[in-house]
This record gives C-alpha cells, structure tokens and sequence, in this order.
C-alpha cells in the first residue's frame, strides 16, 4: 500500500506516492529520474547514494523514502548551481580526483556537507567525514587534494 | 508495507498497541532498512517515530537521561561531555558519517547486535532504560535487557523512551577500544569498554569493564571488575584481569575473525584501556601505553 509524501528535491518541491519500504534512493533515482545518485552496496557501506536531508549526509539506499515527507533533500545534481558545489567540481578536475566516476557523486556530496559543517577542515578531519565514502579505484590522495583544493577555491 | 504516521509518543503508543508485532517502530532505519531488504523482518506496518521531539533531548539529572532518538552524530560529538567518552568514541564508529546523521542511540539498543558499539560503554556506566506503553512504565539495567542475538525484553507495545547513565564520579576516566579488519566502517571483531574510578592514592574504588562481539549478548565481566577493584595498576593484577574478562566471553568464529584471535586481543586491550582510563582520570601508574 502507498503513502504519499511531499517535500523538496534540489529546492523544488514534489510529491510521490511510495511503499513503506521504499529507499529514498529508489524514489531519487526511479521516481524524479535523478540518476547522478548511484547505487552501489545497497546497504549503506560504501557511500555512492549519499545525499543531503536538511544539510546532513545520509546513505539514501537505506534511508526509508517515508521520512523524508516535509524536509529537503539535495542531490548532487542540486550542487552544480551552488557556489561550494562548483568549487568542489572544479577542485576534483584539477586534482585528478575522479578514475572510474561512479563514487563521486557521494564523494561531492559528504564533501559539500563538510564545508558547509567546517569551512576549513584539517585533513584528519576530512579523512574521518569521508570515511564512508568508498573509492574503489582507491583514488583517495587525490580526493583529499581536492577536498584541499576545495578549501581554497571557496576562500 | 503499510504507514502510520505519528507526531506524539502517545500516538506512536496506541498504534503499536493496536498493532502488536506487525508493527515496527522505525527512526533512522540504518539496521531495519537492510533488514527488510534481506526479508529477514516482515513488518505490516513501519511507524516512523523520527520527529518525536520530545525523544531527541539529553537531559542532566545527576547523570544524562539520553533520549531514545539522540543520533549517533550528537554523541559523537561528546554531547555528554568529558566523563562519558567512551560512548562519544562508540558513537563515532557506528558506521559512517551517514549512519551517524539518522542512526539512533535507542535503535542501536533495541536492534540488539552482538556487536553493537554503543553498549559496552552504556553497560560501564550503569545504563537503565526506560519503557513505555500504553498500559505503563518500567525501568530496568540495559544489562537485563537483552536475551539473545537481535532479542530482547521490549516487548511489542512498548517503545524505548531514554537511556539513564550513572552520574560522574571524581577522579575517573572511561573508554572505548575497537578492534576491527580496517580503521573505519567496520562491524566491531571486539568492542571493548572500561570505566575505572580512583582513590587519591590510585587505588581503584570502581571498576566496570563490558565487550561486544564476544557473546550472543554484550557482556559485562563481573569478575574483572571485583579484581581491579582495591587494587593498585600493576602488570600482574591486569594479567589476573585479562584472565578474568577471558572466563566472561565466549566469542565464536565468523567470517570476521576467529575466536582465538578474539581472545588473543584481549590482553593489550585490557592493558590498553587500563592505562587510558588512568590517564584520563590523572591518576599515574606504572603501566605504559596509555596515550588515547
């Protein structure tokens, strides 16, 4: 049986009718056709589906859809407007921070959440915010380059 | 799967005692999510209890009275403070950030995982919980709590309210060690948990010592705790220690790690959270490699 939920995706606001079982990454990626969330382990270990719920990162491929009626959720694709989004994409370019590109999405997302949280993070911190997103090309000293990279483009 | 929506603990209350056991309370749903994907849980009905607001509060009455929906991410962040930092360090290994955002303190209880890392640190510091139904109230030891692997004594109409820790004592120092294949995103191999108190002359006056992944249940090993107990930190009364914590657990062979290897670790890790617990209570002891 469905329930109906409202809330906003990337600021704008939706309604969809879901089971109570539903993921909020089923609802993101099959519902609103917003593909740029990926699924990866479904179950919340590796970080790709990772998307914003009222500022905070949540693994969207465990997160049930019913929770999020009345709140906001970003995606990444709700990032390339804003001004830490496009830092961050431009600091992953320069940096060579993306190989195969299926964690990044995630990768952009948990980083957007830390320097909203922190503007200038220490690198034991970012390391500690980023542990739960995985690379599997392990392409993580270039990821933390640009989350470093990230902290200057945006002073 | 059908929806209730509930805005009080009053109506979650009635719903789950209309309801009985095809409802099931969900908060973060880190643990109830996989598990439905897994159809190990078969639920008719999810209640959704995240905005219960009067569930997400710490309140200080001696000790914290730690509502059921405080998230991982708020006691991670040393919400209650420097004497309870073993549950900020637990808190900070349930998985990662993203699990700390939604996860829930009362969900990490009433999930029962063997190898949950919130519960050792709650059994040292004397953790009760509160019940609530729609027929009544009860409070019992978080000790008393779990029967088995993923069971407990909730029973179907009844929501996890808070969790009350003892209040802080002078001169002590608590912590919690993980032991895993990796630094980050891992299912504890052991959690291991000490809070110790001092005399001004060093001598413990209380210890508690609880562990995780070494039994069906979280353990509290009684017979460590009476050892260290009157005792001055000495290498000969934490081998007795570590001897006694072995004769509490029963840890078994998974695809994590063997129980020998389980049982191998706990040596240094019992001298290694004696040595914290010292340091942090700034008491000096003769027992090397206690920086944390």
């Amino acid at each position: 049986m469905s329930s109906e939920i409202l809330f906003t995706v990337n600021g704008r606001a939706v309604t969809t009718a879901v089971d109570g079982a539903a993921t909020l990454l089923e609802v993101v990626r099959d519902h609103l056709d917003l593909i740029g969330t990926k699924e990866g382990c479904n179950e919340g270990e590796c970080g790709a589906c990772t998307v914003l719920i009222d500022g905070k990162p949540v693994d969207s491929c465990i997160y049930p859809a019913i929770l999020v009626d009345r709140h906001s959720v970003v995606t990444v694709e709700g990032l390339s407007s804003t001004t830490t989004g496009r830092a961050i994409q431009e600091a992953f370019l320069d940096a060579g921070g993306i190989q195969c590109g299926f964690c990044t999405p995630g990768f952009i997302v948990t980083i957007t959440a830390l320097l909203e949280h922190d503007p200038a993070p220490s690198q034991d911190d970012a390391r500690l915010a980023l542990a739960g997103n995985i690379c599997r090309c392990t392409g993580y000293s270039q990821i933390l380059d640009a989350v470093a990279g990230a902290i200057k483009g945006r002073e | 799967m059908r929806v209730k929506r509930v805005k009080t603990t009053e109506e979650a209350l009635n719903t789950l005692a209309e309801f009985g056991d095809a409802a099931l309370p969900v908060a973060g749903g880190t643990d109830v999510m996989i598990q439905l994907s897994r159809n190990e849980i078969s639920p008719d009905l999810l209640v959704p209890i995240h905005e219960i607001a009067e569930l997400s509060t710490i309140e200080t009455n001696g000790g914290p009275c730690i509502g059921s929906l405080v998230t991982h991410e708020t006691l991670a962040k040393g919400a209650l403070g420097s004497s309870y930092r073993s549950v900020a360090e637990a808190a900070l290994t349930v998985g990662g950030w993203q699990t700390q955002t939604v996860g829930t303190l009362g969900g990490n209880i009433c999930n029962a995982s063997p190898a949950a890392d919130t519960l050792p640190p709650l059994l040292v510091h004397d953790a009760e919980v509160q019940l609530r139904s729609n027929t009544g109230r009860r409070s019992l030891s978080l000790d008393d709590f779990f029967l088995g692997r993923r069971e407990t004594v909730r029973q179907h109409d009844e929501l996890l309210i808070s969790v009350s820790l003892a209040p802080a004592a002078h001169r002590a120092g608590d912590v919690y060690l993980k032991v895993g294949r990796r630094g980050a995103m891992e299912v504890a191999v052991v959690g291991y948990a000490m809070r110790l108190v001092f005399d001004e002359d060093g001598t413990v006056s209380e210890a508690r010592v609880a562990l995780a992944s070494v039994a069906p249940v979280p353990v509290r090993a009684r017979g460590a705790e009476s050892l260290l107990e009157g005792r001055q930190l000495d290498e000969s009364t934490l081998t007795g220690v570590s001897e006694a914590v072995l004769d509490a657990i029963a840890p078994i062979d998974d695809l994590r790690a063997s129980a020998s290897y389980r049982k191998l670790l706990i040596p240094g890790l019992t001298h290694r959270a004696a040595a914290i617990c010292a340091q942090r209570a700034g008491v000096s002891t003769e027992l090397t490699g206690g920086r944390a």
